[in-house]
């Protein structure tokens, strides 16, 4: 019986071990970060912000579940096989982004939980610390050239013809 | 004027003013540069409107033909109503140009009536040429005015092929119909 309880108590540290090491916390982080944000208003409807990163800690933390927040929403960050590499992407209306830098705030379990519980206690979440924070800088979109070409080849052809047609007038009178 | 009655060179000069014929020379002139700014606007349908240069080529032929013709025709009557401004407007220059040319000796030697001969010969020579480049300028920037607006304005809703054979088409036939005016 002795031998059993021995076991279970063996086995629970173990599973412990194990547990704990998944859920480990990030220490010292370092990133290394490159964003990519959408310019055309013509060919898309919205404006698509994507973050790449990877993510070194001091500790070795790898396989870490991570959360972005951009301010009023947040999102699950996606994870590579390999553990140390990071994607967060989103849409935003194009006249809710406009151009500029734009800080995304990263969070583990532990900070993500106590965003959440600032935002339902309504206290200020800015106050949570974040894990880290990457600055994306969007160019803003263009909705395309002022004048279209047409337009341009239209009006220089209009002014050739005009120059022509007053020289006309000058030797018919 | 009576019937075998044989004109005088001043006669024909005058009578060669005056007609709407042109000479060999101007004609070749006139459905070279015909067929070169007729033929552009296969250029425009082939690299913006994305149309097959060899699935297309009846097409393009035939209107370039056509367009040609119409052209050609446009340029012959501009410069037939700008020709005898030209010449009115010249006359004074081209006299006094030619009588400097002439040494006090031809002056003598020459009568009158030669003298004034060779006036309307060079002027109508200055004139013609005159006449000639201008219509071909004139009609030029008219038809590739013409096709832009209706290509990319007025037609653009259509397919390339009806938008080519109607704009083409229309451009060549509005410049036709503008030069018969005689304003």
């Amino acid at each position: 019986m002795a031998s059993w309880m021995k076991m279970i108590a063996l086995f629970s540290l173990v599973l412990l071990f194990f547990c704990s090491s998944n859920a480990q916390s990030c220490v010292g982080p370092t990133v290394e970060a490159t964003s990519f944000t959408s310019t055309d208003a013509n060919l898309a409807m919205e404006t698509t912000f994507l973050v790449e990163f990877t993510l070194t800690c001091k500790n070795a933390a790898k396989d870490l579940v991570l959360h972005a927040d951009i301010g009023d929403r947040q999102f699950p960050v996606s994870r590579s096989a390999d553990g140390i590499h990071y994607q967060v992407s989103w849409t935003e209306e194009h006249k809710e982004a406009p151009a500029g830098s734009y800080d995304i705030r990263f969070f583990d379990d532990e900070g993500f939980s106590a965003l959440r519980k600032a935002q339902r206690s309504d206290q200020d979440v800015s106050a949570v610390s974040s894990l880290f924070t990457i600055t994306v800088h969007h160019r803003g979109v263009s909705q395309g050239p002022w004048v279209s070409s047409p337009t341009v080849a239209a009006i220089s052809a209009f002014a050739v013809w005009l120059f022509a047609y007053r020289a006309k007038r000058q030797i018919q009178d | 004027m009576a019937a075998g009655k044989k004109l005088t060179k001043e006669e024909e000069l005058l009578l060669q003013d005056f007609s709407r014929n042109v000479t060999t020379k101007s004609s070749a002139l006139f459905y070279g540069n015909a067929f070169i700014v007729s033929a552009i606007p296969i250029w425009l349908y082939w690299r913006i409107h994305q149309m097959d240069l060899f699935q297309s080529a009846v097409v393009f032929g035939v209107m370039t033909l056509v367009c040609t013709w119409l052209i050609a025709f446009a340029y012959k009557n501009v410069k037939f109503v700008l020709k005898h401004k030209v010449a009115l407007q010249r006359e004074d220059a081209v006299s006094r140009e030619v009588m400097k040319k002439l040494s006090d000796a031809d002056s003598k030697k020459m009568s009158r009536k030669e003298k004034d001969e060779r006036i309307l010969w060079k002027k109508n020579e200055v004139a013609d040429y005159e006449a000639t480049t201008f219509s071909i300028f004139y009609n030029n920037a008219l038809f590739l005015f013409l096709v832009i607006v209706a290509s990319f304005f007025i037609l653009r809703s259509l397919n390339p092929t009806v938008n080519y054979v109607l704009s083409v088409g229309l451009a060549g036939g509005l410049l036709a119909l503008f030069s018969t005016g005689s304003q």
